[in-house]
């Protein structure tokens, strides 16, 4: 965790001078906010894991981690949000049948992984008092 | 480092094929992606040799015309949006965990729904066959208003717009995934200068999806958008505005589908050379700025338009050559004084790195206005795009998969087969694609669905379709040794190059949380090989003490 | 002195001449450098292998020349992009041509003699030039984005719907093929002109042919 967010930003830096050359010498709206756009796409990426960790701007190796960390080994909620987001947009082109179930299955996605997440916590929380996973 | 794994809801047993779908291990998942990607692979290529066998001679009527234009489009969405750069991420979501020592993906379900978002997009793409009126046909650029409902109409090309925006939407999620696992999972003691190559190289390619991806997104939603009564891309300024936002993306792209094939051969030149990359700080440094600068080089693509400052971006472009230099000088560097053995591996990073060279040089010629008002729309171009693509990073591609094998499926690729490959590979390529500088200097644009009789061309495109034909035979005993290697496994180790990089320090393939035994220690890049020489140095301490005592 | 009319021929050529060599010395240098060091520390043995992996001021100085390199080059392009694009549209023209592109055919329109010409899907009437002498194209398009293309000139340039670009170009005698060099959909491989240059008086007597005649 620790240094983690130093390249993102300063990554996002270098893209920063170079967008600024940008607006300077080539002046035109769209391509400047585009340049723009992934400036502050990069930052925020760096910034939010600022935010979530501090040490993550701060210089030197890894320290030992804490807390345990989740690995999920499955996730039925992940692969069926991907197929339903396809499914969808197949849906708009193809069969406007698809196109609702799709949004379908990805509400029914969203509610299993909001499952999957709680079980997941409570996985940790019980790895944490010590007596293990279930 | 105590790791909770956690149940679903519901306790499945699933195995085998199922499981790969629903698998957040980050292996799984990049296997999945690496299948799935080689299978586009094969159908963009027998777009291609469809292409090659109509161009073969002068006004063929093989496809009609609109086929054709279907072809080269589909050729190039294929081999761009569902091979090339989703392999580049593949290798990434295997080997960056392995590499830094960390047990899985960080954000592993998203990294999944990204997975299969990407596959509907790869999926939907290719339905366009099936559309009345064919697949998506304006280029896998698909300027407007060329790809307009009033220009383009159909649901073909719907099917590609849509296809396009899954595929790099799942492409950016799962992209996103990694980088976060460089910035959070890393051992301890793996601090950013102890990364490996092909890591910091991993990193530098996701940070360019994650910034470049998304106005591609936008781009193509409001293409959607326009095709279905919307006017937004209208007149000069919307014409411009397209390209601008695409080529936004499309620039980066191809150095995603670049960074991570030269850090496959920069690894394997380094375990082949028996010495650690040279010049890892000058490196990280000049891929961070190589990266940065090809976020700002995009509208050398429009330098005939008119529409952009030429010379703002012919600026840009030019000083890509410093940072490219930098990278050569370090494979030279690292050659320079090791002990080489001549793997297949290492000769497909050999052969990438000499091979790129003419894609670069070519691409530093064509970043001159003046130089590409001829090379612009013609063979030059495909010529010049293909030696970087094909003939380099295709080339270093096979050198990843010559080198991780061992480690991916725990038995050894047969060399023989792979220098046959190889030598298929270099005639194929370099017969295919050498002719065309000369053809499009000589007045062939690109994208002709067929060209008339002139001094020369039969001729030319002739031996170039032979290429294309041998490049199909090397790919075809690469497909055999893959079959002929799991079957008849010859079993690799651990570690059979003598690695640097932690992934060699576990078993072939790697248990599901990647390390049993506790990780060896860190205190540089090359790891194992800092192990291995610090066991030397003291053998030979032991035996001058042995000697003289 | 009168400055030299702008050839994007001679700019290219120019340009080629240098870029090329530079280019194919490159690459010679790197191959064969790695080719010899591949041959000699082939099977050399692996506890000989050496240690150092760095010299970040050698690599500081190559990054420095290649920065002269490139600056370099930078300044033939510009120089050759300043005459192509701003001093060859500043020249007298002798004689000007709108350019309209569609699918899939050119019009070549004169408007100073009142008539036009067509080439492409519908046939193939040449566009005549007189040779010698800065010819104005203004190049815009009915429908999609073509691309006006004359390979022996070295150039080429967009023609965009809502536009009108402006291009100068300098022809020797001769006949010369031309074709749209951007995707502009089905038969876009037909969209094929020639141009012939001729001498200006010749030149002049075509066109007032052409424009008392029947307009095509």
């Amino acid at each position: 965790m620790r240094g983690g967010a130093i390249p993102i930003l300063a990554w996002g830096t270098i893209l920063l001078v170079l967008c600024i050359g940008n607006w300077v010498w080539n002046d035109k709206p769209v391509s400047g906010a585009a340049a723009t756009a992934a400036v502050v796409i990069v930052y925020a990426f760096g910034v939010a894991l600022w935010v979530a960790r501090p040490e993550s701007v701060r210089r030197g190796p890894p320290d030992s981690p804490g807390e345990p960390e989740a690995v999920p080994q499955v996730s039925v909620a992940a692969a069926a949000i991907g197929l339903s987001v396809g499914c969808a947009l197949f849906g708009l082109v193809w069969s406007e049948f698809l196109l609702y179930f799709g949004v379908g299955t990805l509400v029914a996605s969203l509610g299993r992984l909001a499952i999957e997440l709680r079980s997941e916590r409570a996985s940790r929380r019980r790895a944490l008092r010590g007596t293990g996973p279930r | 480092m105590s790791v909770a794994t956690a149940p679903t809801a519901q306790h499945t047993r699933i195995t085998g094929l199922l499981a790969a779908t629903v698998s957040t291990d980050h292996k799984r998942m990049g296997l999945t992606v690496g299948a799935c990607s080689l299978f586009f692979f094969l159908l963009g290529g027998v777009f291609a040799l469809l292409m090659r066998t109509q161009l073969a001679q002068p006004d063929m009527r093989l496809v009609s015309d609109n086929s054709y234009n279907q072809l080269f489009t589909m050729h190039g969405s294929t081999m761009i949006y569902l091979f090339v750069t989703p392999m580049a991420i593949a290798m990434a979501m295997y080997l960056i965990p392995l590499q830094i020592g960390a047990v899985g993906l960080s954000g592993a379900r998203l990294a999944l729904a990204g997975l299969w978002t990407w596959l509907c997009g790869g999926l939907v793409m290719q339905q366009g066959w099936f559309a009345s009126g064919g697949a998506g046909r304006d280029g896998w650029s698909s300027y407007a208003p060329l790809s307009n409902g009033t220009n383009t109409p159909g649901v073909g090309q719907d099917l590609w717009v849509i296809g396009v925006i899954l595929a790099a939407a799942g492409m950016t999620v799962m992209a996103a995934c990694v980088l976060a696992t460089v910035a959070r999972r890393r051992a301890p003691r793996m601090s950013l200068l102890r990364m490996p190559v092909f890591t910091w190289t991993g990193l530098v390619s996701v940070l360019m999806v994650v910034g470049a991806f998304p106005i591609l997104v936008l781009a193509l939603v409001l293409l959607y958008i326009d095709r279905h009564g919307g006017h937004i891309y209208t007149g000069f300024t919307g014409a411009i505005d397209y390209q601008d936002l695409f080529w936004f993306f499309g620039h980066p792209v191809v150095y995603v589908m670049f960074f991570p094939y030269l850090g496959a051969a920069a690894e394997a030149i380094a375990v082949c050379s028996h010495k650690r990359w040279f010049g890892y700080t000058a490196f990280v440094v000049s891929i961070m700025a190589f990266a940065a600068l090809s976020m700002s080089v995009w509208s050398h693509h429009m330098y005939v338009t008119g529409g952009v400052t030429n010379q703002y971006f012919a600026f840009t472009s030019t000083a890509l050559l410093v940072p490219a230099g930098i990278e050569y000088f370090d494979a030279v560097g690292t050659l320079v004084g090791g002990s080489i053995v001549l793997r297949t591996s290492m000769l497909f990073a050999l052969t990438f790195f000499i091979q790129f060279l003419i894609g670069g040089l070519s691409g530093i010629f064509v970043a001159s206005p003046v130089l590409d008002y001829q090379a612009y729309g013609t063979y030059i171009v495909v010529a010049h795009f293909h030696y970087t693509l094909f003939a380099g990073s295709i080339f270093g591609f096979f050198a990843g998969v010559y080198h991780w094998f061992p480690k991916i499926t725990g038995a050894f690729l047969r060399e023989s087969l792979g220098k046959l490959q190889l030598a298929l590979m270099v005639i194929g390529t370099n017969l295919t694609f050498f002719p065309m500088f000369f053809l499009g200097n000589d007045g062939m644009p690109r994208r002709i669905s067929r060209y008339p009789t002139h001094p020369g061309w039969g001729t030319l495109n002739l031996l170039e379709s032979i290429g294309a034909g041998i490049i199909a035979l090397g790919v075809l005993v690469f497909l055999i040794n893959i079959l002929v290697s799991l079957r008849r496994r010859v079993p690799a180790g651990d570690d059979p190059w003598l690695g640097h990089t932690l992934e060699w320090a576990t078993s072939s393939p790697p248990p599901p949380l990647n390390f049993e035994r506790p990780l060896p220690p860190i205190r540089s890049y090359a790891p194992l090989l800092d192990l291995r020489l610090e066991e030397l140095d003291r053998a030979r301490e032991r035996r001058e003490v042995t000697s003289s005592g | 002195m009168v400055p030299a009319l702008v050839s994007t021929r001679s700019e290219y050529d120019h340009l080629f001449s240098i870029y090329v060599p530079i280019a194919v010395g490159v690459f010679l240098l790197i191959a064969i450098v790695v080719v010899v060091t591949v041959v000699v520390f082939r099977r050399r043995p692996v506890e000989g292998a050496a240690r150092w992996h760095e010299n970040n001021l050698l690599e500081g100085s190559y990054a420095l020349l290649l920065a002269c390199v490139a600056a370099f080059l930078l300044y033939l392009t510009f120089t050759a992009e300043h005459r192509v694009d701003t001093v060859a549209n500043r020249e007298r023209a002798a004689v000007t041509v709108d350019v309209t592109a569609s699918k899939w055919e050119w019009t070549f329109t004169y408007p100073a003699y009142g008539f036009a010409v067509h080439s492409g899907t519908v046939g193939r009437q040449p566009l005549v030039v007189p040779a010698g002498e800065p010819v104005r194209f203004n190049l815009t398009s009915a429908d999609v984005i073509h691309s006006f293309w004359i390979p022996a000139l070295r150039y080429k340039h967009d023609a965009i719907p809502g536009s009108t670009q402006v291009a100068t170009l300098l022809f020797s005698g001769g006949v010369f093929a031309g074709q749209c060099a951007e995707f502009c959909g089905l038969r876009h491989a037909d969209m094929i002109f020639t141009v012939h240059a001729v001498r200006p008086a010749e030149f002049v007597a075509w066109a007032h042919r052409q424009g008392t005649g029947t307009t095509p």
